[in-house]
């Protein structure tokens, strides 16, 4: 099945015409944002520190593409169960939790900071913190699930159905959340990233930069599924 | 559809017929339970009637439960891999079977669990109960649900390395949702106060895990 | 750490570990391209 080919060289470095100017694009598109949201953008009404609320269009941002990576890895996990068990899938699964990993620690970290010096405390248990720390754990379990199954289809059965599993119990986090913790604490977390909409440039780059982060997550993606296809099916 | 009952039941009565020689669950479960509610009571003493003991006590009860479970549910398939009787039970009822007596298995260890332990803690803590109803209530849905959640991830765990602590990790996360609502609940029975919503999702968490358990499980079960 | 210049301070500190870090890993990626790709002759893979 492996014959030595002379490589096309539209694959070297791996991307085609297309995509390199779609990497490029994105790449523009994301420097426009971060000039955006250190200059372009007007401060946030409503935060005492001015300067800080800036880190909103990182934050953000992040914190929407690991919920992008939860479900991108659960509809893979159902497409890996239900489409004929490829491989695909349960590598696309895979790497999209462990991007989301990434992207959820980030979101966790920088909103910790920024909570702690708006609010005082690195930790409110505010609906939102307490969600991302739970899907930080979440993938946790998942990527742990994955180390302790040594034979490949049993690890992508069982990981898919575990993924599955827990998109099925997440939602009730939403109604279930608000509800006990807005009983404990202020909304000032809560409800800013409403208010802060109000001004449009504000509002503006918040969406520029979520669909910036989006697609980088998806071309990341993309890049790590063809790098682990290429090093051996699920190696790391 | 009645021979799917048969097997179904007949996957229950060889569990608990296989339980009751040995015995081994409910000791597991009874002293686990009962060594760490002398441990929660030693540890609160004189705080046990106290207004902020009051707050977290319907939370240690709950926690009692889920690592009592943690501790003892899993051998619903941990013990067929390592006796290789999986195989076995893997030709002899269909998986739909198997994954519904198996939770009723399970359910049934969690209740006795629960009828063991509730009465217990409150004697111990001295914690006094307006709406015992709703206490027995959000005893038996969150024990389904705990049920339920346990039989899926035992399921998954039974194949896999370093069991006992790779449940425990799997499963928390997934029963996040339920220990926040069967608490509620629980400080709600205690105070005496109306359900609100909470009843209606917890029943409904615990639908949709055993639905999504029962649609998963022929996939965790059959290579 | 609430004075005027500490607040942008960390601001851009988050983005140069983001930037970098994502640099970083991209090189990676591409470095384990080539690897794979010269082992195995040319761009391929099975997905079943």
């Amino acid at each position: 099945m492996t014959t030595p080919t002379i490589p096309p060289p539209s694959s070297h470095p791996g991307l085609s015409p297309a995509a390199a100017v779609g990497a490029a694009s994105l790449w523009l598109w994301m420097a426009a944002v971060i000039w955006a949201a250190f200059l372009w953008a007007p401060p946030a009404s409503g935060f005492k520190n001015v300067y800080s609320s800036r880190i909103l269009f990182f934050h953000v941002p992040m914190a929407w593409v690991s919920l992008v990576a939860f479900l991108a890895a659960g509809a893979w996990s159902v497409a890996y169960l239900t489409r004929g068990r490829r491989r695909r899938h349960d590598r696309a699964a895979a790497v999209a939790v462990e991007l989301g990993l990434v992207f959820c620690l980030l979101a966790t970290l920088s909103g910790s900071i920024w909570s702690r010096l708006e609010w005082g405390a690195f930790w409110n248990w505010d609906p939102r913190q307490t969600s991302i720390v739970l899907a930080l754990v979440f993938y946790a379990a998942y990527l742990a699930l994955r180390s302790a199954v040594e034979d490949e289809p049993t690890r992508s059965r069982l990981a898919a159905a575990y993924a599955v599993l827990g998109l099925v119990v997440a939602p009730f986090l939403f109604f279930v959340l608000p509800r006990l913790t807005f009983s404990l604490h202020p909304q000032p977390v809560v409800n800013a990233e409403g208010e802060i909409g109000m001004d449009p440039r504000i509002l503006v780059v918040l969406l520029a930069g979520s669909a910036g982060f989006t697609a980088l997550f998806f071309w990341i993606h993309s890049l790590a599924c063809r790098v682990r296809r290429l090093t051996g099916g699920n190696a790391d | 559809m009645w021979r799917w009952l048969a097997e179904a039941t007949a996957v229950l009565a060889k569990d608990w017929r296989s339980e009751a020689r040995t015995r081994y669950a409910l000791n597991t479960l009874a002293l686990f339970a009962v060594t760490t509610l002398v441990l929660v009571s030693v540890g609160l003493g004189p705080l046990g009637v106290s207004a902020a003991g009051a707050q977290v006590l319907p939370f240690l009860l709950w926690i009692v439960l889920l690592f009592a479970t943690a501790a003892g549910l899993p051998r619903a398939f941990v013990q067929e891999e390592e006796t290789h009787t999986a195989t076995a039970l893997r030709l002899a009822a269909r998986p739909s079977a198997v994954f519904w007596g198996k939770l009723a298995y399970s359910l049934s260890l969690t209740l006795a669990l629960e009828a063991l332990v509730a009465p217990l803690f409150l004697a111990m803590v001295q914690l006094e109960v307006a709406s015992p109803g709703l206490l027995v209530a959000t005893l038996a849905a969150g024990g389904f649900g705990l049920a339920a959640t346990s039989t899926v991830i035992a399921a998954i765990i039974a194949q896999a390395r370093a069991r006992s602590t790779l449940f425990s990790v799997l499963s928390f996360p997934i029963l996040v949702p339920l220990l926040l609502l069967v608490v509620e609940l629980t400080r709600d029975a205690v105070a005496g106060e109306a359900a609100g919503p909470a009843l209606r999702q917890l029943l409904l968490y615990d639908g949709s895990v055993a639905v999504a358990g029962s649609m998963l499980f022929p996939a965790i079960w059959n290579p | 750490m609430a004075e005027i210049g500490g607040g942008i301070g960390w601001v851009v500190a988050v983005n140069l570990v983001i930037w970098t870090g994502l640099f970083l890993y991209l090189l990676r990626l591409h470095r384990q391209v080539r690897a794979g790709e010269r082992r195995s002759g040319g761009p391929e893979g099975s997905d079943r």
